[in-house]
């Protein structure tokens, strides 16, 4: 394994290891802060005290979920520094200001509040404490913010110019607001949103299927419904306008999803690949079953539209593992038909009355869709995050800085130690993450909870 | 006058820097400190008190280490580059131990078996601690850079030197955390943090003298600083400010004043840590790289300053609130989950 001996491919595998696990974390800390939010809301409008119980219930995922956040996120900002020492030195003076910024701005606004949320529920009033938990929900989705921010400028860097081999920036408005910015930001805080209802909804269907507390968990079902209702379509517009502006401004990265070498000829439309199995020697597709002129009507909104194949770069300024973008892809797609598919299906069953407390526990099918869906939100997402940063490859930050050229001069030793580590750490985290969540959600929610008068 | 502003607003930003490195030396400081102490007790009562006494606050101390980390990226990318890559394992150590200690809090509460939850508390407080002394005495020695390419030794933090730092840093945040435990708990506990708080303030006070005798001795711009009259003169101000708050905080642990033992180790990190900033003054990597040569464009540093420096007063107000809200002893009856 010689690749193995290089330094530069470690440091890769271990920010993707990194990346990938912390990302888990935030997905339902945004969207599950935001739905505690509406819980509390719900209670302090209505009175209602199984919204108060809903809002303790869920914290307590929410806490145990947070703590995992919080601890993988710090490793990140750092592995900047310790292994990508060239890319920080380049580009400090904008992403590590951004990064500063989110510090500033998003954690420690969700720190500032997280105490008084999770342990001040009785020395403070409740309005103090909606106040809290807002804080705490803006905090997060201020951090997915500029985060998307600082890595949507790594797609389409805007608003510098390179001197000394150092980034300089001419205007901040332009960096901030570069072209990828306005979809990587929503695309991603949607993804929150979907992960988060679906897990809210999936878990409520695990306690419907098992007649646990009926009609406590059917709120929480049908608040998770409402939620999808909007959100899904929005969010599959999204996914679609982001794709349509990966093939204006990263026209390599759209080509390596689709897996489409060759540009197609003027006046003749190109053919969306459905599967296919891609071969990078030589530069073309083993086989595929693909739809005529598919590609050119999604990529450009006209069936012979021109679209851009993988053929007209340079192989140096190819991304590689085709097939891994290709399938990533894909299955980020299917997911999303997935959630439409479930959501149309509930709410057609909620029309039909079948979702009243009496009935809806005989939807056993229903429920358990909505239990496998739990982890779609989370496969989605990762799968979005690899066609992003594998698809954005060779470029660190697009057609400016390579990968290679970004990374510390570190012997292969200490990182392939700390990439060990890493794999040990967080599959030992992970684990046991899962059995404390399990051992919450067995337990269930405490419905003798009283709200402090 | 262009490089006059910028050699202003870079000296703006070290001070921000030293300012934030100072309140996380502060609050994580006595954070990581009570988990060092919590590997003395054997009392399962005691540690959970302990433990609770942080619950609420730790990650918001912690997020001052995130914070640094940005800020110091963007004002100064090339310390930040080259001081992270050289001191890659130092590092590495205290993500870790931070990471088993951040999920101690939360994992204790749903174990069966709390025991290597409570061993990973109080452990990896103390590894946390010593790579970060370790890193910090690395950083103050010039990290074995070679002038010429700024490639750094990956070995190169590892002397004995910062060996005494690190030993200065876990005295130093046992010292916080012991005299915050006096403040937040009553009974023994209290009196057995009265102890502990003692012998850390006399070892403390111990390792800073040998810390500044060594550095005047092998660290020839250090002693430079310390001969030079003006620098000299506030250097010794504040290693006698040092000396003066050991004094007051002998007293008030003798006479049970809860909050001025606290306030006076606080006075002391304070003390200390100034008089080896400016013993070090403009460099942030000794002898080899000035603040003013890493830090960015001046349109970064007023970009930041709008930015982060504006929201520096906000963070402070509600992290305080925070801090009022759970003040007083520590209420162990009030978790209900």
């Amino acid at each position: 394994m010689e690749i193995l001996q290089d330094p530069v491919i470690l440091s890769r595998l271990q920010f993707a290891v990194t990346a990938m696990f912390h990302i888990l974390w935030p997905l339902t800390t945004v969207g599950l802060s935001l739905i505690l939010v509406v819980f509390e809301f719900l209670w302090l409008k209505t009175r209602d005290v199984d919204n108060y119980r809903h809002a303790r219930f869920w914290s307590r995922l929410f806490l145990l979920n947070f703590s995992v956040g919080v601890i993988s996120g710090i490793p990140l900002e750092f592995e900047f520094g310790t292994n990508w020492s060239r890319f920080s030195m380049v580009t400090g003076e904008f992403f590590g200001n951004i990064l500063g910024y989110e510090g500033a701005m998003a954690f420690m606004l969700e720190a500032g509040f997280l105490g008084i949320m999770l342990f001040g529920w009785m020395r403070v009033p409740p309005f103090i404490h909606l106040l809290a938990t807002g804080m705490v929900a803006l905090g997060a989705s201020f951090s997915a913010f500029w985060i998307l921010v600082a890595n949507s400028w790594m797609q389409t860097p805007a608003g510098i110019h390179m001197e000394n081999n150092r980034v300089v920036v001419d205007s901040y408005f332009e960096a901030i607001f570069n072209k990828n910015m306005p979809w990587g930001v929503l695309h991603m805080w949607f993804a929150c949103l979907v992960t988060s209802l679906f897990v809210i909804g999936g878990l409520s269907a695990w306690y419907l299927l098992k007649r646990r507390n009926t009609d406590f968990f059917l709120k929480s079902f049908k608040l998770a419904l409402i939620g999808a209702i909007f959100v899904v379509p929005i969010q599959i517009s999204l996914g679609h306008g982001s794709g349509r502006e990966v093939f204006e401004n990263q026209p390599a990265k759209g080509a390596a999803i689709e897996a489409h070498w060759t540009t197609n000829q003027e006046g003749k439309g190109a053919a969306w690949n459905l599967l296919t199995w891609p071969n990078q020697t030589e530069q073309k597709n083993d086989w595929a079953i693909s739809i005529p002129n598919g590609l050119s009507l999604l990529a450009t909104g006209d069936q012979r539209g021109q679209v851009q194949g993988l053929t007209s770069f340079p192989k140096a300024d190819q991304p590689t593992a085709i097939a891994l973008i290709f399938y990533s892809f894909r299955i980020m797609v299917a997911c999303g038909i997935a959630f439409l598919g479930l959501m149309l299906w509930t709410l057609a069953a909620w029309l039909k009355g079948q979702l009243s407390s009496g009935s809806v526990c005989n939807n056993r099918l229903l429920l358990r869709a909505w239990i496998a869906s739990i982890p779609l939100g989370y496969l989605a997402t990762e799968c979005g995050w690899i066609v992003r940063e594998v698809g954005r490859q060779p470029w660190v930050i697009y057609g400016l800085l390579r990968t290679r050229d970004a990374a510390s001069t570190l012997p292969v030793s200490v990182v392939a130690v700390s990439l060990i580590a890493f794999v040990v750490i967080y599959s030992i985290l992970f684990i046991l993450f899962l059995i404390f969540a399990a051992r919450i959600i067995r337990k269930g929610p405490d419905l003798t909870l009283m709200p402090p008068s | 006058m262009d490089n006059e502003i910028h050699s202003l607003l870079a000296n703006i930003w070290f001070f921000i820097i030293g300012l934030m490195l100072f309140l996380y030396v502060v609050l994580d400081g006595f954070d990581l400190g009570v988990g060092v102490l919590s590997i003395f007790t054997r009392n399962d009562k005691h540690r959970a008190i302990m433990m609770t006494s942080l619950e609420s606050i730790w990650d918001a101390n912690e997020t001052w280490l995130v914070l640094l980390g940005g800020a110091l990226f963007g004002a100064f990318p090339l310390v930040y580059a080259i001081a992270l890559q050289s001191l890659y394992v130092p590092v590495m150590v205290m993500l870790f131990a931070l990471i088993f200690r951040g999920v101690a809090f939360e994992f204790s509460h749903h174990a069966r078996n709390t025991v290597p939850w409570n061993l990973a508390f109080g452990y990896s407080s103390l590894l946390a601690s010593l790579a970060q002394g370790i890193a910090f005495g690395g950083l103050i020695s010039g990290l074995g850079l070679i002038e010429s390419d700024h490639q750094g030794n990956v070995w190169g933090w590892f002397t004995p030197f910062s060996a005494l730092v690190a030993l200065g840093v876990v005295t130093g945040y046992t010292l916080l955390g012991a005299t915050y435990l006096m403040m937040k708990t009553e009974g023994a506990i209290q009196r057995i943090s009265i102890r502990q708080s003692h012998a850390a303030a006399v070892v403390e006070i111990i390792i800073l003298i040998a810390v500044v005798i060594w550095a005047s001795r092998s660290d020839h711009y250090f002693a430079a600083r310390w001969a030079d009259s003006e620098t000299g003169y506030y250097m010794n101000f504040f290693l006698i400010l040092a000396a003066f708050a050991l004094f007051m905080l002998m007293r008030a642990l003798r006479r049970r004043f809860e909050v001025m033992a606290f306030f006076w180790s606080v006075i002391i990190t304070l003390a200390s840590f100034t008089a080896v900033t400016i013993g070090c003054y403009p460099y942030m990597i000794p002898a080899s790289i000035t603040l003013t040569q890493a830090a960015s464009s001046s349109r970064t540093l007023i970009f930041m300053l709008s930015t982060i420096g504006l929201l520096i007063p906000v963070m402070l107000v509600y992290s305080g609130y925070q801090y009022l809200v759970f003040r007083g002893k520590v209420q162990m009856d009030e978790h209900t989950d």
